[in-house]
Parts: C-alpha cells; structure tokens; sequence
C-alpha cells in the first residue's frame, strides 16, 4: 500500500484538473444539506467539519429513482453510457456498503447491469473518520473509521494536509505525482488512527447474535422493540447496505422505473390474494435487524450493516439498532417462546 | 450482457377458460424473436415460473403450465385475482404481452430418477405440477422413473383444470390418477373430501418414493403431517412456495424467506429446506 502526503491547497488544485475529465462528486452543500454532487469548482467541496451526508453515497450507483425501460409498444432497456467519475470523499461505512451492494446486485446469472455500469466507471476516495458521530459504530460490526474495504485510495486528514493511502492502481494513477509520506508522518497518522479506533464501540460477538436472532423469530421480542415505530421507512432509505426496490410503470413518460421501496411498509410484502406474511410491525421489524445482523451472515458470514447509524441518527421515534442488538445478546429467548 | 429485467416480446396465441366460473383461463404465448424462443428453451425445466408483463399494470410471477415437448408456446393458467391478472383476463388472442423467464430452480428432476413419484396438487396450484407430470409422460421421460400417483383435489369439479388431459391420463396404465372434491355431486365419479384426508386413505408407501405437494397454503399445513406420518422424510418432500415478487432474479430484496430468495434459490424447496429456515411463510 502506498502512502503519499498532499497539502489541502493542492488536493484542491488537483481537483480542478479532475473535474476537466471526470465527474468528480463530493459532498456540496446544496442550500439545505450536506449531499454527494457533481462538483465543478474545487472551492464547493466540504471535505472538513463534515460527519456525513444525510443521504448515503449508494445513491450515486443505486438511486432513488432510475428508468430501467423505455415502451414504444414493447420494452426496451436504456443503455446509458457512463462517464468515468470519481468519488470523493465518503466515509468507509457507506464504501464497505458498496460491496454488499454488489454481493446483492452482481451475480453470474442475472447481473444488474444498471449497477454493474455505474459502479464499474467509479473511483471512490474514502475520508477516514477522525471525530466519529455519537451514532457512529462502524468498528462494532467489522468495520473501522479508517477502512479501506472498496476503496482504491483513503484520505486521513492530517491537519493542513492529508495523508492518502492508495489501494488500488486506478488509485496510484490519480495521485502519481504526490511526494510519499514521510516515516514521521506516518508515525503520526497511525498514533492517532489507534487512539480514535480504541475509543469506538466494541466489536459484537458476529455468531452469538446471529444465534440469538434465530431464537427469537417467534418471540414476543419483536412486538416489544417494535412498539414505538411509526412504519415511516426512513431507517431502510438511509441506509447504505439497504438495496431493495419497487418496480413501476409510469404510463404517461412510457417508462419503467425502479424506485427504493423498503420492508418497513405493509404492502411490500402484501400478495394478491390478501395474505401477507408480514403482516405487523413486528415481522417488518424482525426483517430489517434479522436481515442485517443474521441473514447477511448466513450469505456471506458478514454483519450486513456498516455501523453508519443514520437509522438511529434519523428515527422519529428514537429506535436504536444498536440496542436492540445489545438487548437480544441478553435475552433467554428459549424461555420465551410461546 | 442480457439485461435480466428486460421481457421478450410475446404475443397471445390462445386463451382456455378452464373452469366453469371462468375465474381460471390458460395462456398460451409464442415468442416474436427466435432467439428468445431458443434461450427459454434452452434452460427451461418444469417447476420454474416467468414473470408476465404488462406494460401499464406491471408484472406478476405465474407458473409455468406446458412441458416444452408440448410445442413453440408456454402456457400459463392464471386466476383473476389483482390488478395484473384481472388485466390479463381482458386480453385475447393475437395480442402482444412480455415476459421474463424462466425463472427459479424447477423441480430437480435428474434427482428423482428411479423413483416413485407422489404428486399432490390442490386447485390452482396444480400448473407446474401438470407441466412436470406431462414432461415425465412424455415416452422419452416415462422409463426414468418407477411408478407415478396423482391426486388432484378441487373444491368442486367444475374448478378442475386441464379437463380433457387429466380425463386422458384416467385411461392411461402408465399413471395412476385420483381425484377429490370438497363436497359430492351427481355423476362425480372419484373421491369426495378434502386432500389431507384422501391421502390418509389412499396410504401411498413411502419406500423410493418423493412426494411433490402444491396447493394452497390451508392444503398444505394439513397434508404435510399425513406425509410424515406416512413415513415420507422431509428430505423427500418437496413443495412450491409463492411470495410476492418484482425482479424475480434476486435482487429486489421481498421475497426473502431467511436468507433465501423463493424467486432465485426456490420457488421448490424440501420441507428439510423449510424447517432449517425461519417460519415465515
């Protein structure tokens, strides 16, 4: 792994030379927030200060809403060609996020080719998390404030300069003409990476909590962490590992569209026939923790959240994740079961 | 790359009103590109599902109903049910429709080879069951395996599917043909009571023998413990799921039972399968 070392005025200036052949998107301010932008002078960038975006950067790969298929009497798949582009500046939760995405999207049979476009034309340059959020547990489901997982070059701000580790060569091509790090520097950045790593949440026991999921399926346990939630899906839209989606026709612009859609909602599990095997809040909830902390470690022996904790961070109603993992790791649900 | 949620263009050849309420009609659709009629073909096994489309209603999972020794068409029996088969009911030969497929696992029919064959269908859900039974008729199937018994329950004869070629397979010495209604009627020739309890009776033996159940879901919680209790394994059981679905190849993230997907990893599963999963059928 190299390590070179850059002064902030000059990330700037390397910038401006990005953004003539790339589209580079960076966290702007829009007027209201915080959000990943096309940036088109450096000066907009908001690279210091800044916890993280509201909306989660797998809306640049995934978003919102996306046509799928124009109809002119049968329908035809929109093949958008994808300029390269470069991403600057999310946090390793919302990267480590982009990889269950494509464990989700990408596979050898039916590969998503809106994803698979997007997210194969993309550099993505981490920012690690020198202050993390009190929501902030990234360490406590495998991740790190630091992680370089799909990253191809992470940023770690050193005061007036970062210091940028490069992964991969799409990274090193970008910052080839960088002085490297100095052993001094280096030292500097790794003392303060330890001490703000050691100052995060503990990593859960990954198994343990799976076990205590699959015990409580058929629990009251649900109906109690469930109480408050009002069903207003913000957790599942916010969230970076979450991908699920609806698929609907807009009749009057003749296209298919894909839109997020989240567990959370009553119908999205609701057959035609009136049975839904999801009927309460209960089930829907079960679904989203269970799916995170047990299903994604059935598939690939992963925590399928990255610990960005916007879904506590943005609840209404103040459901924390975290403690219902706490409280499940606690509970003798054999003696629950009814 | 294909593009997994674009449909092939299709076209309507010939609707069936199959039951006297007319609540179930089959579709038998034909491909407008030879390509794509070669690609289904191609991967095509009894059991799998495609997804129908509609532009302006969406789409909807459906069974596939024909084995493809059948001809250059896929039927599809669908009940008038929501907004996408009430839509299809209104449509008539000759027009065009699309279609994504096909779609899941299938029936693993290479397995079963040597064995006995149990197939249970209540209702509606008996079209993948018929695909299956047709594809193993067939005289370059049949010898693949040893005996097959069929019971088909209905709630009344007139909801009985498929009439003509079940009457056919009535006939036939290379298959053994029961069938049940809910309540008895003049000139009913076969069993009268609900599936559970004409399998109690009927007493298939076990030994060799996979037992194939779909129906729905009030059929199957009562036949699958006279199965058992008749000696059938969970492993040798083997049932047909539904959820609702959109992409059908395992990206949308609904129809999740646990950490398998009923469109990409099933809609077949053993109840083995099933009892290792959370039960949220």
């Amino acid at each position: 792994m190299q390590a070179k070392w850059i002064s902030k005025k000059d990330l700037q200036k390397l910038v401006a030379k990005w953004v003539k052949k790339y589209a580079v998107y960076a966290p702007v301010y829009n007027g209201k927030e915080l959000a990943f932008q096309i940036v088109e002078k450096p000066a907009q960038i908001v690279l210091d200060d800044y916890l993280n975006t509201r909306y989660p950067a797998k809306s640049l790969i995934l978003p919102q809403s996306e046509v799928l298929m124009k109809y002119d009497g049968i329908l035809h798949g929109v093949e958008n060609a994808e300029k390269e582009k470069i991403i600057l500046g999310i946090r390793s939760c919302d990267a480590r996020a982009m990889r269950l995405l494509d464990h989700a999207l990408i596979d050898d049979q039916n590969p998503d080719e809106y994803w698979k476009r997007k997210r194969d034309s993309a550099i993505i340059f981490t920012l690690g998390c020198n202050e993390p959020e009190e929501t902030c547990f990234c360490t406590a489901v495998g991740g790190s404030p630091f992680g370089t997982n799909e990253s191809d070059g992470l940023l770690i701000d050193m005061g007036d300069a970062y210091c940028i580790y490069l992964m991969t060569e799409k990274g090193k091509v970008l910052f080839k003409d960088l002085p490297d790090a100095d052993e001094a520097q280096l030292k500097n950045v790794k003392k303060m990476t330890k001490q703000v790593e050691k100052d995060m949440p503990a990593l859960l026991p990954k198994q343990e909590l799976h076990d205590a999921l699959m015990a409580s399926f058929e629990t009251d346990f649900w109906k109690d962490v469930s109480q408050s939630c009002l069903g207003c899906g913000v957790c599942t839209f916010l969230c970076p590992s979450c991908f699920c989606f609806d698929i609907v026709d807009e009749t009057v612009r003749k296209e298919r569209v894909r839109n997020w859609d989240t567990c959370m909602f009553r119908t999205y599990s609701l057959e035609a026939s009136g049975h839904n095997p999801r009927p309460t809040k209960a089930e829907r909830t079960r679904q989203r923790v269970m799916h995170k902390f047990a299903y994604w470690v059935d598939l690939i022996d992963e925590i399928g959240c990255t610990g960005c904790g916007r879904c506590v961070k943005y609840c209404p109603v103040n459901i924390d994740i975290r403690e219902i993992a706490a409280t499940a790791l606690q509970q003798d649900f054999e003696g629950m079961k009814k | 790359m294909k593009n997994c949620y674009e449909p092939f263009p299709m076209h309507i050849d010939r609707v069936v009103i199959e039951t006297t309420d007319a609540t179930l009609k089959s579709f038998e659709l034909t491909f407008d590109r030879k390509e794509d009629r070669e690609e289904f073909f191609s991967k095509y096994n009894p059991g799998q599902f495609c997804q129908l489309s509609i532009f302006g209603k969406g789409e909807a999972p459906i069974g596939i109903a024909s084995a493809a020794w059948e001809g250059d068409f896929v039927r599809f029996t669908v009940q008038k049910m929501g907004k996408f088969t009430t839509a299809i009911h209104a449509m008539h030969a000759g027009d065009p429709i699309g279609m994504r497929g096909p779609l899941g696992n299938g029936f693993p029919l290479d397995e079963w080879k040597g064995m006995n064959l149990l197939v249970i269908g209540g209702g509606c859900a008996f079209s993948t069951l018929y695909a299956m039974t047709k594809h193993i008729l067939h005289p370059s199937h049949r010898a693949d395996y040893a005996e097959i018994t069929a019971l088909y329950g209905t709630r009344n004869s007139g909801l009985c599917l498929y009439k003509p070629v079940i009457e056919e397979w009535h006939n036939r010495s290379d298959i053994e043909v029961h069938q049940a209604i809910d309540i008895a009627e003049d000139d009913w020739k076969y069993h009268v009571g609900f599936v559970p309890a004409v399998l109690e009776e009927m007493a298939p033996k076990p030994k060799n023998t996979v037992a194939v159940l779909c129906g729905p879901p009030v059929m199957t919680r009562f036949t699958l413990p006279i199965l058992t209790k008749l000696g059938f394994p969970p492993e040798r059981i083997f049932t047909s799921l539904e959820k609702r679905m959109k992409c059908g190849v395992g990206h949308c993230g609904r129809c999740n039972i646990g950490h398998k997907y009923v469109c990409k990893d099933g809609p077949v599963f053993t109840l083995k399968e099933l009892q290792e999963l959370p039960n949220e059928i």
